[in-house]
């Protein structure tokens, strides 16, 4: 697991400074994010919506992938690896999804269930879903 | 391959079908959802490989019967799906 865990890490560090530049623009008066639309007391926890999956969440959507799609447990997945490369076929990107949904709890919109071609978009996606689904509940 | 994110329309019918399929099946019982799943499974699988993808007329035809027998199994009564294979290879004298 030495490969996938440095390409999670590198992935974090790109979507950090996003992440933070997104903060000073809120800050500055103007709602420059759409999302996260409830009250203004959990600021915190809007933010944290918006930052990349953690890699634990990472690690969970690889784990089902490599199950949906029978592959091997040494087989190479990282966070950007592409379910298209791993060989599933659009019928297999459905079947990912509704596992991911099955084993999150969530359900995953008709239009974004398209657009998810990487494990990264799914557990961004899944860690998005969850954080609406605790700030409704 | 072709980027993925260019399905056409009747595509995304065929998918948006199959993940119906699914979600029904998730309703039933585990043995009967295991069942709907690997017939409708196979049924998809067999025919991306078998029809032709410029045969839209056919492709439509399939949605559409699709859609009617999904909309059969999502009545609850209705527990499972089963189907009935006619060896069409009749070489035996």
């Amino acid at each position: 697991m030495a490969t996938p865990s440095s390409a999670i890490s590198a992935k974090f560090g790109r979507t950090a400074a996003p992440a933070l530049s997104w903060k000073a623009g809120r800050i500055s008066g103007q709602n420059l994010i759409s999302m996260g639309t409830r009250t203004t007391s959990r600021r915190s926890l809007r933010l944290r919506v918006l930052c990349a999956a953690k890699p634990e969440m990472v690690t969970k959507v690889m784990d089902i992938v490599k199950q949906q799609l029978a592959l091997k447990d040494d087989a190479n997945l990282t966070a950007d690896s592409k379910f298209t490369d791993l060989g599933a076929d659009s019928l297999d990107t459905v079947e990912i999804v509704m596992a991911l949904e099955e084993e999150f709890k969530i359900t995953v919109e008709e239009d974004n269930a398209q657009s998810i071609t990487t494990i990264q978009e799914a557990a961004d996606l899944i860690d998005k879903l969850v954080g609406d689904e605790g700030k409704a509940a | 391959m072709a980027p993925r994110l260019k399905l056409s329309g009747i595509q995304r019918q065929a998918l948006a079908l199959y993940r119906g399929f699914l979600r029904t099946a998730r309703l039933k019982s585990p043995e009967e959802r295991q069942m709907i799943e690997s017939v409708v499974s196979a049924e998809f699988r067999e025919n991306a490989k078998s029809v032709d993808r410029r045969n839209f007329v056919y492709i439509e035809y399939l949605i559409r019967r699709g859609k009617r027998q999904l909309d059969q199994l999502k009545n609850p009564d209705i527990t499972g799906l089963s189907t009935l294979r006619i060896n069409k290879v009749s070489s035996t004298p």
